[in-house]
């Protein structure tokens, strides 16, 4: 065996875990989008969710927005619209 | 960093051995693997597909396959997050299999020859080393299939009476090339009595008609793997690929009235779809399985002896993955 034989990484070193943002605390008095994903139902889930939220706390705004199909990330225009107008976003799965 | 099976220790020996096997420098960029976009250069690639248990002169496939499915169209970020089954196949064509002695016949989707099975292998760890795509973490399939651990086949050119994948879709018969594709498990058909082309692909028609659900529409990228002795019957009777593509589609619509979602079943046509639809419940209008023709990809693989051909299914939602062929460029 070489002297230099050392194991090579077969991971991408410069690719760091993303790591979540902070949760909040509370929902009153932020924005929150409510993300649709385009699966069927998945607006089913997010008008109860919706509903919720309005029963249980009180959000300054709730937004719906939609992703144009779930089978691909979300557009970079849609995914800055979001993080421009919103505090909070949460996407719906579905099926 | 594995599949649970055991590697080959990626030393940096064996790295550089496939690093100077590809021809290219190891800090070459060939791709972003979706969906954690790593950085697949030469050398990440080599390490991967020395662990895999490539040989050397692997590495020109390999590093096309990485090409291929990490090609927007085939969007590795959908397939490798899904909760479908779906997993990528990459179909080598051309001299090159030859030379690497990779499988195209008996048993083509089964294991004993190390290059289906350490390609295939090499590909799946770049996936998850290089993609994230770590089962239970970004990969969320719900059943995952087999093709996870390695999904790579040859076609059988020599015994495929029609021109083989690659020069379907632009490539010189003497390129070398490899296709990626999102596919299920192979779903298989049997017919040893039919002895036209007309039987035998109305068999294969009724086998491709409960892909995902029979009452599935809108599907695309699907693939028809004949045998040979499946081929030869049809292209006895002078077929063509465009005539079987269109038989199938032909073959594979139904009426509005049979693809009501909670009449024989829970799915059925999206509502969208039906809003548009006069009287669904009576309503003979035909509705094609695959959205074309062109969609069903033909393919002639597997041993000489045996009447039975294979379906895979695609991950085929529009905007879904489409086939993605690349040629390998190899030094001899």
């Amino acid at each position: 065996m070489p002297k230099d034989d050392r194991y090579l990484d077969p991971t991408d070193s410069v690719a760091v875990p993303r790591k979540t943002a902070p949760r909040p605390t509370t929902l009153d008095g932020k924005v929150v989008t409510l993300l649709d994903i385009s699966k069927a139902k998945g607006d089913h889930l997010l008008d109860r969710i919706e509903e919720l939220l309005r029963e249980r706390t009180a959000p300054k705004a709730i937004l719906r927005r939609k992703k144009p199909t779930f089978a691909r990330p979300a557009p970079d225009d849609l995914r800055q619209q979001i993080l421009q107008e919103s505090h909070v976003v949460i996407e719906g799965l579905a099926d | 960093m594995t599949d649970g099976l055991p590697v080959v220790p990626p030393t940096l020996t064996r790295v550089e051995r496939a690093i100077k096997a590809s021809g290219r420098p190891p800090d070459d960029l060939i791709a972003l693997v979706p969906p954690n976009y790593g950085r697949a250069t030469v050398e990440k690639i080599a390490v991967n597909a020395v662990m895999a248990g490539c040989r050397p002169e692997y590495m020109p496939v390999v590093l096309a396959g990485v090409e291929a499915m990490c090609d927007e169209a085939f969007d590795l970020h959908g397939v490798s997050a899904t909760t479908n089954f779906s997993s990528p196949l990459f179909i080598i064509n051309g001299p090159i299999r030859k030379r690497l002695d990779v499988n195209c016949g008996v048993g083509v989707f089964g294991p004993g020859w190390r290059a289906n099975a350490t390609i295939g292998r090499a590909l799946r760890l770049i996936a998850v080393n290089l993609g994230g795509a770590r089962p239970g973490v970004i990969s969320m399939s719900t059943m995952g299939h087999p093709g996870r651990y390695t999904y790579c086949i040859g076609e059988y050119e020599e015994e495929n009476p029609w021109e083989p994948l690659h020069v379907e879709h632009g490539h010189a018969p003497s390129d070398s090339t490899v296709a990626a594709f999102a596919g299920d498990a192979p779903q298989g058909i049997y017919d040893h009595r039919s002895r036209t082309a007309g039987d035998l692909l109305t068999t294969i028609a009724r086998s491709l008609g409960v892909v995902w659900h029979h009452k599935a529409t809108a599907l695309g990228d699907t693939l028809v793997v004949l045998s040979p002795e499946h081929a030869r019957t049809i292209a006895g009777d002078g077929w063509s690929k465009k005539d079987i593509q269109r038989f199938l589609w032909e073959l594979c619509q139904k009426p509005v009235k049979d693809l009501l979602a909670g009449k024989d079943g829970g799915e059925g046509l999206p509502e969208h779809v039906l809003a548009k639809i006069q009287s669904p419940e009576t309503n003979e209008t035909l509705i094609p399985k695959f959205r074309a023709p062109e969609h069903l990809k033909i393919l002639v693989a597997g041993g000489t002896a045996g009447r039975f051909s294979a379906v895979i299914p695609g991950w085929t939602f529009p905007n879904g993955s489409n086939l993605v062929i690349k040629k390998i460029h190899s030094r001899d």
